[in-house]
């Protein structure tokens, strides 16, 4: 169940959001799907009262009181319930123009109503004929709601997929500041700003916002990372730019242009140089993986600790996965992604792989891996995204990853930490 | 779970692994090989001496950018204006360009670039250049301004001598063959990010039938699919994406209507069409029939217009005209669709009563035309519909969509044109074409396009 009229959306708009009470979560959640399903009618109502009474008097002008017959019929994406309400409004708002719907075979005139739409508005259009005479036409125009719907999918048996944020802009990574049973302070990077918010009285609010700027345009299919530091809050790295924040409040974001490498991780200390005019790394390292201090262009990367060494994946931009382990690079064709991510857990070998991968329909998925030797073993179900992924990056402590996608349906870009659940 | 529950899953993801594609991050480089129909002798956004069409605008977008764009919802964006603002009244439009912004040949856009360049588009505008802005001003209001400024042919370009012209687009000319080859290369400094190709090479004057043979041949990537050609090709088990309705075919009539008597046969030859068997049986479902110039979703009634055909009352409006003229229809010469149409309507005709000889010549008393959609706000698509058949101009004091319904019924009611259905475009794709982004008007972003697979 959905409650659009309710902008059932776990962020957007950010004044009214509504999130689960860190004591009784369930049952929170069952009031709030109880309240949103007791309310839904009355705002419905409520909704399309306007417009009915507005077509109602269009219609009434033309035909008087009398006897008329009503017919809806709907051309729209409004739904049958919709339709019924509507049309169950439109007949109360007739009735008090002294407009009242009978059998057509009764009727002085009949009334075709056709809910249709353009791209902005809901248009409501009647059709009314009269005896042998011509016919008239009227029609009322609506907007369209934007509220946009989010629908919590099932939860996954071993990856959780926590909503975390959306918004129409491009989310390129998001950063966890504090958080108790759930987030409560967050930072959202896209292609312009750096934004805080805090989790405050009931809902998100913007805390600041700390502008990026940069002299030369963007790449296309951007990429950006967002790093908490101990002396300072956060540094971000983007295409030809680095930023950093201040140490003192209020923040501040002093960005240069830099071809500065990228940390890979935050648990192994290596280096990406990232090309400043496009979404991939350049395959230079540093300071490099033992004696190898390049491999291909790769999109991503993530590393597993041996007893002995480290083995690092790179996802490159011919599809394949190079392992490198200071010593080889050895290519593999998986079929995965571009987009990978490490995970130290408390599940089976102690370290994963997750690693996106293309479905039908530009709707991606991420599953969890594992690499006993040399080849992938899988370790978890897929866990369904509702478009198609565009970052996936393992969160600072380690154990958990921020996968954003773009919605295929609504356009926005959905954020989302992906932790791991041993067992289920 | 453990063991076994892991294997069971190991086992079904190297099942999966077989049919999956291994990228899902847009690649940069390759060259895109697409055709089109049309072949123009001009690149100038703003030559009206070139007929409009989807192709057209799309050729165009790739190599000039508009101040302003449409997305699917009909708003306004910003592309090379960043800001915009209009005076009460909507007389007075300003808008602010986007900084660091240049022209293919390094020249930076100003505020007097942009609107020379408009004053060629517009120039019955008044159109001011100030410090970082430009300004536009109206003799009456003009709510729609930004919608216009939003088509193609006010797509910003630098006109050099010779009748040379560069834009700010997201891709340079690097050899144009007027009419026949077009060849673009991706604009590295481009401001809205260099697109993933590298380059782009259109082959231009294909006919339907050698564009799916280029493809099918491998010389293709993208190719434009007919209609009438969507269903089979899909069938067929090509890639096929196709556009919501977006082009008007109509018989239009060279003059206006001359008497009661002429009315009346214009009449009868609209009700004689037999729209559901044409669309059925020539166009392969392809084609919306339509009584409405706009196609439903942009209006969202085009249904009130009837679309049946009514023989009998065809031939008694056609029977209280003593002399029935015998008229032309005339349709282009190298339209295989708009041929059969033509002889499909002209044989309904005479099951009325009429008199229909289809001609290609150029002069003739009714001819068979696609218009295709001007904008996706109604009122300038509906414009551009007037101004496109010789209508007047349709008045329309406000937005309310009962003004638009009944400024769309005045024009109708001129009796200048007969709307029959609303086509889409399609376009079939190959394999290697990713991230193919289309707008509801059929409007590429080829800038957002990659290639995969096997192709360089």
């Amino acid at each position: 169940m959905t409650c659009t009229r309710y902008n059932a959306v776990y962020n957007s708009p950010i004044p009214e959001m509504l999130t689960p009470s860190p004591r009784f979560p369930l049952l929170t959640c069952y009031l709030w799907l109880v309240t949103c399903f007791l309310m839904t009618p009355v705002s419905l109502a409520s909704e399309w009262a306007a417009p009915e009474q507005e077509l109602a008097r269009k219609i009434a002008a033309v035909t008087g009181p009398g006897a008329i017959s009503l017919e809806i019929t709907n051309r729209s994406s409004l739904t049958k319930k919709d339709v019924e309400q509507i049309g169950q409004g439109l007949r109360v708002q007739l009735e008090t123009l002294g407009a009242r719907t009978v059998k057509a075979e009764q009727a002085a005139a009949s009334v075709q109503v056709s809910l249709s739409e353009n791209l902005q508005s809901y248009v409501w259009v009647a059709e009314i004929h009269q005896g042998a005479g011509d016919s008239s036409v009227v029609m009322v125009s609506t907007p369209h709601s934007d509220s946009a719907v989010f629908v919590r999918e099932a939860a996954p048996l071993t990856i959780r997929k926590i909503p975390l944020w959306s918004q129409e802009e491009r989310i390129l990574d998001i950063a966890v500041l504090e958080e108790g049973s759930s987030p409560t302070h967050l930072a959202v990077l896209d292609p312009d700003k750096v934004a805080l918010y805090r989790f405050a009285d009931n809902r998100w609010q913007k805390e600041q916002v700390m502008e990026v700027t940069h002299l030369r345009p963007w790449p296309r299919d951007m990429q950006g990372r967002l790093m908490l530091r101990q002396d300072h809050l956060l540094d971000v790295y983007l295409p030809g730019v680095f930023c950093q924040s201040s140490n003192t409040a209020p923040l501040t974001l002093t960005c240069r242009a830099s071809d500065d490498p990228w940390p890979l991780s935050n648990q192994f200390s290596l280096g990406g140089f990232f090309a400043p005019t496009r979404n991939y790394f350049t395959g230079g390292l540093s300071p490099g993986i033992g004696k190898q201090t390049s491999t291909m262009k790769f999109y991503s990367a993530a590393a597993l600790p041996r007893p002995s060494y480290t083995l690092w994946m790179f996802a490159s931009v011919d599809g394949q996965i190079h392992l490198l382990d200071g010593i080889t690079d050895q290519v593999a064709r998986l079929n995965w992604g571009s987009d990978i991510a490490s995970l130290k857990t408390s599940c089976g070998s102690g370290w994963q792989i997750l690693a996106a991968r293309p479905g039908e329909n530009a709707v991606d998925s991420v599953r969890a891996y594992e690499m006993p030797d040399r080849d992938p073993v899988v370790v978890s179900p897929p866990v369904d995204f509702a478009g198609g992924i565009t970052a996936l990056w393992t969160e600072a402590q380690g154990t958990s990853a921020i996968a954003v996608s773009r919605n295929a349906e609504t356009g926005n870009y959905e954020a989302f930490r992906l932790a791991p659940a041993c067992g289920q | 779970m453990k063991l076994s529950g892991w294997h069971r899953l190991a086992v079904s993801s190297l099942l999966l692994g077989i049919s999956a594609l291994a990228e899902t991050r847009p690649q940069y480089g390759g060259t895109l090989r697409t055709t089109t129909r049309i072949a123009p002798s001009s690149l100038d956004p703003a030559d009206r001496t070139q007929s409009d069409s989807l192709a057209r605008r799309n050729l165009s977008s790739l190599m000039f950018d508009t101040l302003v764009v449409m997305d699917n919802r009909g708003r306004l964006q910003p592309a090379l204006a960043s800001s915009w603002k209009t005076e009460p009244g909507n007389q007075r439009w300003q808008f602010w360009l986007r900084r660091g912004v240049k022209f293919h040949d390094g020249s930076p856009l100003t505020p007097e670039a942009a609107a020379a360049s408009l004053r060629v588009a517009s120039p019955g505008w008044s159109i001011l250049a100030a410090v970082d802005s430009v300004i536009i001003e109206r003799d009456s209001p003009a709510p729609d301004l930004g919608a216009e400024l939003a088509r193609a042919r006010n797509g910003i370009a630098k006109r050099g001598p010779g009748g040379s012209v560069t834009g700010t687009g997201p891709f340079h000319v690097t050899d144009w063959q007027a009419g026949k080859k077009l060849m673009l290369a991706a604009e590295e400094g481009y401001w809205a990010g260099r697109p993933f190709l590298d380059a782009i090479e259109i082959e231009m004057g294909k006919n339907s039938r050698d564009q799916l043979i280029a493809l099918e041949l491998d010389k293709a990537d993208v190719t434009e699919v007919a209609p009438e050609q969507s269903h089979r090709a899909s069938t067929e088990g090509r890639r096929v994406l196709t556009s919501s309705p977006i082009e008007l075919m109509a018989l239009v009539f060279a003059r206006d209507r001359q008497s009661t008597a002429d009315g009346k046969l214009r009449d009868a030859l609209a009700l004689s069409v037999d729209r559901a068997s044409i669309g059925s049986v020539v166009l392969q479902g392809a084609g919306e029939p339509s009584g409405a110039i706009l196609p439903s979703w942009v209006s969202g009634y085009a249904f009130v217009f009837p679309t049946e055909q009514n023989l009998s009352r065809a031939g008694q409006e056609r029977s209280e005209i003593r002399q029935v003229p015998s008229w032309t229809l005339g349709y282009d010469a190298g339209d295989a669709l708009a041929r059969v149409i033509a002889e499909r309507i002209a044989l309904n005709a005479r099951d009325a009563g009429l008199i229909l000889q289809t001609t290609t010549s150029g002069s003739a008393d009714v001819r068979l035309l696609r218009i295709t959609l001007g904008s996706l706000n109604p009122r300038v698509a509906l414009a551009t519909v007037a101004a496109t058949t010789g209508i007047a101009a349709p008045k329309m004091g406000g937005a309310a969509v009962e003004e638009l319904y009944q400024a769309e019924s005045a024009m109708l009611q001129t009796q200048r044109l007969i709307p029959l259905f609303q086509l889409p475009a399609g376009y079939a794709l190959n394999s290697s074409v990713q991230d193919w982004d289309q707008d509801r008007d059929g409007s590429w972003h080829l800038e957002d396009v990659w290639l995969g697979g096997n192709r360089p």
